[in-house]
């Protein structure tokens, strides 16, 4: 089956920052696509080109296997970094218009207001309403008429901790209904609560991408220590999942990957004949892990 | 027609657009209820230090009327108010966004700017259909009866007049897709017709005088020109001016002309630009 979206060696320079690089990636029907990256890192840029909001200087896309028309947009449901909608029109007018521009008839309306909790207010001023129920609104006109796929760049910048959780309710109520989601943000613990698939962006290049599972896999570390140190460390060391180890004060710190757990730990060495004197678990939070991953690229 | 309704939605409860509207159709009543006053005014103060006095200007009777009023309505400072209309309605899908949001949701870049095309032509249609509304019920008010052929004698002037408000709309027009913002496109486009220009053209007239007349095909002026005088005989005499009988088929051309090229400049540049 055809990829929902496939883009091919993308590139965009604004004056001397390239800000997006040879990018290439493919979104499956049905995945959660995370596009995460710092600030700066390219994601709104691309979603900017495959929207025909940015003029690519190279490279191409396709969605739903067809060079890109205006129709294919129509099936796009898109809340692009801010929500952008008359002041002076209510929520209800404003979702007209985006019926108007897709095609579609206003039976839908009260659906999508229904489902981002806005009904009520629906015939009050876009300008009368909180900074939530304007991303809210953003949120219902995306999901007008059930779209293929619903693109959400940073949905959750800038809101309160119960707006965050009301919009990643919605995502998930969304992908639910089978529709393909791509989910730019600079969060990482957003990304892995939400995503399936994942692209790592930084300085407008795809450092890693796969499922999200994989990419952001943590590999946990254990502090050991044993009254035989050499014996310990080759045993350590010989471990199918062994990743590092370094000694400080008569203590290791040794990095496996794999997911391997303290209990595996224990047995394994136990079976090398080896007595621990200290075993401690280190997890490295998802943050620093993700902080890493784009220092190595630097590196 | 679905570009013309989503206009309407976007336009028809904004306040603004009225308070504008309101106000050019005050200044352009006003200054149709003050035209002869102030004219047989002026002719009144030549009198005093004329041998033989001149007759009073009418400016309300069939024929003249279609002459006189859209000379008055196509002042430049009175132009300018519908021009700014367009401009806000311009460059506010810029400032609130809303024209990513437009072409995100599926409209093409040239159906955006068709959509701006539309605004552009009803709105100079409406107030030249609202303006000869005016001059009729005037004129029959102003007149006694006459022969069809007679009171419509001069219409081609409301034809000119059209052709003015679409010109300086789609100048307007131009100046928003350019600038993109509000405040910059109304300041740059209220200086340039009413200060800029008139200095260019007072440079330009000097050294052209006598030859080819290259000063009154400035934009606006263009745009002025096509009604160039009104219907006074006083002012003929006074002045020993040729005055013109109807519009001319180059004074029409030339605004018609720049509006073209406008709006290939506006495809041009809004097809390239990121949004």
């Amino acid at each position: 089956m055809k990829p929902i979206l496939s883009i091919r060696h993308l590139s965009k320079r604004y004056g001397r920052i390239q800000a997006v690089k040879q990018l290439s990636l493919d979104v499956e029907k049905g995945q959660i696509f995370g596009i995460l990256g710092p600030n700066g890192s390219g994601k709104t840029t691309t979603l900017g080109m495959v929207l025909d909001l940015v003029r690519p200087d190279f490279g191409s896309f396709e969605w739903f296997g067809e060079a890109p028309v205006k129709e294919s947009r129509k099936r796009i449901g898109a809340v692009i970094e801010t929500p952008n909608f008359f002041p002076y029109l209510s929520a209800r007018k404003n979702l007209e218009i985006v019926a108007k521009v897709k095609d579609y008839n206003y039976d839908d309306i009260d659906r999508a207001l229904h489902m981002t909790s806005l009904y009520d207010r629906r015939n009050d001023k876009f300008k009368t309403y909180s900074f939530g129920m304007k991303q809210r609104l953003a949120v219902a006109s995306a999901l007008l008429n059930q779209p293929d796929v619903m693109i959400l760049d940073e949905p959750t910048n800038g809101l309160d901790p119960q707006g965050i959780a009301q919009i990643r309710e919605l995502i998930r109520t969304v992908a639910r209904e089978g529709i393909t989601i791509i989910l730019a943000s600079h969060l990482l613990d957003e990304v892995q609560k939400i995503c399936s698939n994942v692209a790592v962006l930084n300085k407008g290049e795809i450092l890693y991408s796969g499922e999200v599972h994989q990419v952001l896999a943590v590999s946990d570390s254990f502090e050991l220590a044993a009254h035989d140190q050499e014996a310990l460390k080759e045993a350590v060391a010989a471990h199918p999942s062994f990743r590092s180890v370094t000694e400080t004060d008569g203590i290791l710190l040794a990095v496996f990957g794999d997911d391997v757990r303290p209990g595996d730990i224990n047995e394994y060495l136990h079976g090398k004949k080896i007595t621990l004197t200290h075993l401690t678990e280190r997890k490295r939070t998802l943050e620093q892990h993700f902080l890493e991953l784009l220092k190595e690229n630097e590196s | 027609m679905k570009l013309l309704i989503i206009e309407l939605k976007k336009v028809l409860t904004y306040k603004t657009f009225w308070i504008i509207i309101g106000l050019y159709f005050l200044f352009l009543g006003l200054g149709i209820v003050m035209a002869e006053y102030i004219v047989n005014a002026m002719v009144d103060d030549m009198n005093k230090r004329l041998p033989i006095p001149l007759p009073h200007a009418v400016l309300f009777n069939f024929p003249d009327i279609w002459q006189n009023l859209t000379f008055f309505a196509s002042i430049r400072y009175v132009l300018i108010f519908p021009a700014i209309v367009v401009i806000i309605l311009i460059t506010n899908e810029f400032t609130n966004k809303t024209v990513r949001q437009n072409i995100v949701n599926g409209m093409s870049r040239n159906e955006f700017i068709f959509s701006k095309l539309q605004v552009v032509f009803w709105m100079a249609l409406v107030i030249t259909i609202i303006l000869t509304l005016v001059m009729f019920i005037l004129g029959l008010s102003h007149s006694d009866s006459q022969s069809l052929s007679m009171m419509f004698n001069r219409f081609n002037f409301v034809i000119g007049f059209f052709i003015q408000m679409l010109t300086i709309l789609c100048y307007a027009f131009f100046t928003a897709f350019l600038l993109r913002n509000t405040g910059l496109a109304i300041a740059l486009f209220t200086l340039y017709a009413t200060i800029i220009e008139p200095v260019i053209y007072f440079f330009l007239r000097a050294p052209f005088m006598w030859e080819n007349k290259v000063y009154t095909y400035l934009p606006v002026n263009a745009v002025i020109r096509v009604v160039e005088y009104p219907a006074i005989p006083a002012l003929k005499r006074l002045m020993n001016l040729q005055l013109q009988e109807s519009v001319t088929l180059l004074g029409c051309a030339m605004p018609l002309l720049y509006s073209a090229v406008m709006i290939g400049l506006v495809f041009l540049i809004f097809n390239r630009k990121d949004l």
